[in-house]
């Protein structure tokens, strides 16, 4: 398997009461195994369609996505949510935990989905890595926005992902708690060796990864 | 070629997947509350249907334990005639059987102490009848006197009416009698029937000094057997074809048990359908609520799909969290139903002929948790269906597409949706035809409502102006924008309008058609049993009291003897004529005239005189139809032993309902005016106190003689009417709690809805009395439309059965409904205040820090 991910021709429309637009048109790209890339761009030029699509969030409307040599856009919605479960972590601009759950319940809930068993051990190693294992037993609503970033941090790693997409981590935070969490991140995964797609309109932030694909209209404007 | 990859992957199994049943616990522990109009909308449609089939079947088993005493033995043979045939009695004999008879019959009460009258019906009681039950007494009654022949007994509800005490006396006919006691209970008696016609109990041998006895009294003798522990079947054998040749008509207790429960099948399948109102009813309660609930969820969902659970895993999620709820609740319904099936004996005891005791039915308890478990998985499962197809993107945007459309798995529960109520209103009625036009009349409603729904939305779309100013322009607004409830809530508050309505309409009608009646110079008092000396004398007796006399109505009593020139007992023997037995058993009370009266039309044929001594009668169309009849038919009669060949001249249309002296046969004149007859006086008087008058000294002239007075059937139809629309109020109470929930929770749905805007206009500064005069136009214009929508179909419907159900005149009490509506508008309009009140006292700041 040279490639993780591979892109090739994606277009992605919606419809619009009667009109059609278009999102995204003819991305091609491909990322290797442990490699870490950003997709930059401004507002409305597609990003988080593109995580969307390379995620098996959604299905392309033409093209194909190929994660672990595995065909994404020739799965339904269920065997898209396996691959997700098995090999993908997700951390969010808006932290996107479950409210009625706690920190370490959040930070589980991968490994429950699946099934395994033995999972809280897993889970408090990381929660103590980002520091809160004195918060396991908070809720999202207890905690702050920096420490919800951290458990969705911990629950993104938490089931030894093959890929992390991260969208706009620090979009939500301060400029102190936004420099820890970026380090933490990127920390993580060089120590877990995961390959990394960062979606960021902030180039300062991009600049961690080894590639920057920039976006433009639906378009992938330069590498 | 596009191909689709299957993944091989084990499938979500809500029993192999701990996970979910832990997810759901987890996520269920701090939503519980949400969830309280779900468990109230279970709670009570269980409540209505447990309550009502363990009354039923309470009732049923009480028939079936309580059947001889309702008889008060084991076999009864009536008669119109005081004496039985020869053999008939002879092989009574033979059963060497205790026998008891008594003879009853329509007379006019007078009680000297106050003056006081009224029509009763006479129980002449010989032996030692009844042989089973106990008559129930007063405590001051003394039963020994009446044993002994020289004392009366009477209804307690007579004796409270007249303020009559044992010890009292009354005058029936010519005799008068002291009081012994006064009876509670009779074996086989309703307390209803007591109000309408209460008893006055005669030893037998007292009957002869009454004098009432004379041609023409409708009298009922009956002979009853006392047959413990023998072949009743074997008995019934030997009498039946003799009691046949003689046209008496026999009675058993299993007999009686079928009569009674085919009485009490309307009551049954009232009380039935109102559990079945309130159960469907509680189903759009539970549909509405998990819809609330799961909307608050679909985020949880989108992260759970994000981070890689099935569609089914999060259905499963939610699904048990709702089943155990509906288990609940289930068990909550069952628990009030059984404590208002306590109540409900208490409250239609009046109507009952046995007293229903209090006990748990267990088959109406599972069907009950049946129900209430499938109500809460079908009826969750169709807005749970939807869960399963919310898109992982919504993570990213709340407004996502789903991932599909449409599904199989959504498709087979509105299937089912409809499946169920359709078989579980045929299980209740009991009957394929009766349980598919209800449920065809339900949907027809919804239908009705739900287009009724988007006439409203789209005439306030087209209404809607900026000169209302803002806080109406808003508030009608509010109508027709994303995320409305308006359609739902017309469904709904139009419904519970709907069925009080429709109750209420029929009710008038019903009550005004005998107000009616009653009503101009119509006729409102008969006197019947006068005997032909008595006429001329009678006739001057009321015109000399300024009562005018309307009718003087000549009747003559005759049986059938043959038809078509084959003879009755031929007929009866053929069973392959689809002729009523008993047109040919009955005893006709037939008149002669030459001419139609108001209540009578001429459907074929003309009123003809005799020609060469061939004589054409006149028969009503129900009778026409009952015995095959066509014009030129023979029939001849048996007019007190003497043989009468007629043959059918005309056939009539015969209104029933109207106060007139109606009958099925009709005379020439020049033909009876020589038999044995009696007659019949018409009159109207104006005044209860003129009426009371005239019949105290009517009794005392003409003891005979009897008066129905129409004013006090009207009295008793009113206390009748109370008595039954206590019944229905209560019962109706289910449905309406129910709807108040449902109501509760489609508001509760719209209030997420405005919660954002009107926060949001709060912050840019609209001050809250802006905000409360908004929610409230909203909700009242909703709560006018909806109640305006639902009554106008009430009127509909009620029209429809009152003309061609009941076939009676449309009587609609305009002011009594308007009531009703206001009562509903102010309903809606407050629940949607409450539920909004909340929302109105939130900081806005709470709002935007995304904090609800």
């Amino acid at each position: 398997m040279e490639f993780i991910l591979k892109a090739d021709q994606l277009c992605k429309k919606f419809k619009a009461d009667t009109r059609e637009i278009t999102v995204l048109n003819d991305i091609n790209f491909q990322v290797k195994e442990g490699e870490g890339i950003s997709i930059v761009g401004p507002s409305g030029s597609g990003k988080t369609t593109l995580l969307g699509l390379c995620a098996g969030l959604d299905a392309p409307t033409s093209g194909t996505i190929t994660l672990m040599d595995i065909p994404l856009n020739r799965l339904s919605e269920d065997d898209r949510a396996y691959i997700r479960n098995q090999y993908v972590g997700f951390v969010f601009q808006n932290f996107q935990l479950l409210p009625t759950l706690t920190a370490i319940e959040n930070a589980i809930i991968p490994l429950e989905i699946r099934g395994e068993k033995g999972g809280a051990k897993k889970a408090m190693e990381l929660l103590d890595r980002v520091g809160l294992s004195e918060r396991i037993s908070h809720y999202p609503a207890q905690l702050s926005g920096g420490e919800q970033q951290r458990v969705a941090i911990a629950r993104a790693f938490v089931s030894n992902p093959k890929i992390v997409f991260v969208d706009e981590p620090t979009g939500n935070l301060d400029e102190e708690t936004a420099d820890t969490i970026t380090q933490l991140l990127f920390e993580m995964n060089r120590e877990l060796g995961t390959t990394l797609i960062l979606v960021t309109h902030n180039y300062i932030l991009a600049r961690n990864t080894g590639r920057i694909l920039k976006m433009k209209g639906g378009r992938l404007e330069q590498e | 070629m596009d191909y689709i990859i299957k993944l091989i992957r084990k499938k979500a199994n809500i029993f192999r997947s701990p996970w979910i049943w832990k997810f759901s616990w987890m996520d269920a522990r701090h939503n519980l509350n949400r969830l309280l109009i779900f468990i109230s909308s279970i709670v009570i449609g269980i409540a209505a249907l447990v309550s009502i089939n363990s009354f039923n079947f309470a009732l049923q088993e009480d028939i079936d334990s309580q059947a001889t005493e309702l008889l008060g033995a084991d076999m009864s043979i009536s008669s119109r005639n005081k004496y039985f045939d020869s053999l008939f009695l002879r092989t009574i004999d033979s059963l060497k059987a205790e026998t008891a008879g008594d003879a009853r019959f329509a007379s006019m009460v007078f009680f000297p102490k106050n003056e006081g009258t009224r029509l009763i019906q006479v129980v002449a009681i010989e032996g030692r009848y009844p042989f089973y039950g106990s008559v129930l007494l007063t405590d001051s009654s003394d039963i020994a006197e009446f044993h002994n022949g020289k004392s009366v007994m009477i209804d307690e509800v007579l004796a409270i009416q007249y303020d009559i005490r044992v010890g009292d006396s009354l005058k029936l006919g010519r005799g008068t009698f002291p009081i012994c006691a006064l009876v509670r209970q009779f074996p086989g008696n309703t307390s209803i029937g007591a109000t309408f016609a209460p008893s006055v109990y005669v030893p037998y041998n007292l009957l002869d000094r009454t004098g009432l006895i004379q041609y023409g009294s409708r009298i009922n003798y009956h002979k009853y057997l006392f047959l413990k522990d023998r072949d009743i079947d074997k008995i019934e054998s030997v009498l039946r074809p003799l009691a046949r040749q003689n046209r008496y008509g026999i009675d058993t207790v299993e007999e009686r048990k079928e009569e009674l429960g085919a009485s009490f099948q309307n009551l049954y399948r009232f009380l039935n359908l109102l559990g079945f109102i309130a159960l469907i009813l509680g189903g759009i309660g539970v549909s509405s609520s998990v819809h609330i609930y799961l909307r608050e969820k679909r985020e949880s969902v989108a992260i759970l799909r994000c981070l890689g659970a099935s569609g089914w895993q999060v259905f499963y999620v939610f699904f048990i969290q709702i089943n155990i709820l509906g288990l609940i609740g289930t068990t909550i319904g069952i628990a009030v139903g059984i404590f208002v099936q306590y109540l409900l004996p208490q409250i239609v005891s009046d109507f009952l002929p046995v007293s229903v005791e209090f006990r748990i039915s267990y088959v109406a308890v599972v069907e009950g948790f049946l129900v209430g478990f499938i109500m809460s998985v079908l009826f969750a499962a169709l807005p749970l269906s939807d869960i399963r197809l919310v898109s992982p993107l919504e993570i990213f945007r709340s407004e996502v597409e789903p991932m599909k459309k449409v599904s199989k798995f959504r498709y087979m529960i509105i299937v089912l949706v409809i499946l169920f109520p359709w078989l579980f209103a045929i299980n209740q009625t009991g009957s394929l035809l009766y349980g598919s036009i209800f449920i065809g009349a339900l949907l027809l409603t919804f239908i009705c409502l739900f287009l009724a729904g988007i006439f409203i939305l789209w005439i306030a779309r087209k209404s809607i102006s900026d000169k209302l100013g803002f806080v109406f322009h808003q508030g009608m607004a509010n109508l027709f924008r994303p995320g409305n409830q308006t359609i739902i809530l017309i469904v709904v508050i139009g419904l519970g309008t709907f069925i009080l309505c429709t109750l209420s309409l029929i009710q008038n009608s019903l009550l005004g058609q005998v107000e009616f009646a009653g009503s101009g110079k119509r006729p409102n008092t008969v006197l019947f049993d006068i005997q032909p000396y008595q006429k001329d004398e009678l006739v001057d007796f009321t015109r000399a009291r300024n009562i005018p006399v309307q009718q003087v109505v000549p009747i003559v009593t005759m049986r059938l003897k043959s038809l078509k020139d084959k003879s009755v007992e031929e007929w009866q023997k053929d069973t392959t004529e689809s002729i009523s037995r008993w047109a040919l058993n009955h005893e006709y009370r037939v008149t002669y005239r030459d001419s139609l009266i108001e209540s009578e039309s001429l459907n074929e044929g003309k009123l003809r005189v005799p020609v060469n001594d061939t004589i054409y009668i006149s028969v009503s169309d129900g009778l026409a139809e009952d015995l095959n009849l066509k014009l030129g038919d023979q029939l001849e009669f048996n007019v007190q032993g003497v043989p009468l060949k007629t043959y059918v001249g005309s056939i009539r249309k015969v209104d029933w309902q109207r106060i007139q002296t109606n009958f099925m046969v009709v005379f020439p004149s020049r033909v009876l005016e020589q038999a044995p007859q009696f007659f019949v006086l018409i009159t109207r008087i104006d005044t209860r106190e003129k009426s009371a008058e005239f019949q105290q000294s009517l009794v005392k002239k003409f003891p005979n003689v009897s008066a129905i007075d129409l004013t006090l059937i009207l009295a008793t139809l009113d206390q009748i009417f109370d008595k039954v629309e206590l019944v229905i109020r209560f019962m109706a109470i289910f449905s309406v709690l129910t709807g108040l929930f449902v109501l509760t929770g489609a508001i509760a749905n719209s209030k997420y809805a405005r919660l954002r805007e009107n926060i949001l206009l709060r912050t840019i500064g609209a001050l809250q009395k802006q905000l409360i005069g908004m929610t409230l136009v909203e909700y009242f214009l909703l709560g006018t439309l909806a109640v305006i929508s639902g009554c106008l179909l009430a009127i509909a419907s009620s029209w429809a059965l009152v003309r061609f159900f009941f076939e009676i005149k449309f009587n609609p009490e305009y002011v009594q409904l308007m009531f009703i509506c206001l009562v509903i508008i102010i309903l809606s309009t407050g629940v949607g205040w409450i539920n909004t009140r909340s929302i109105l006292s939130k900081s806005p700041l709470e709002v935007l820090r995304k904090e609800i």
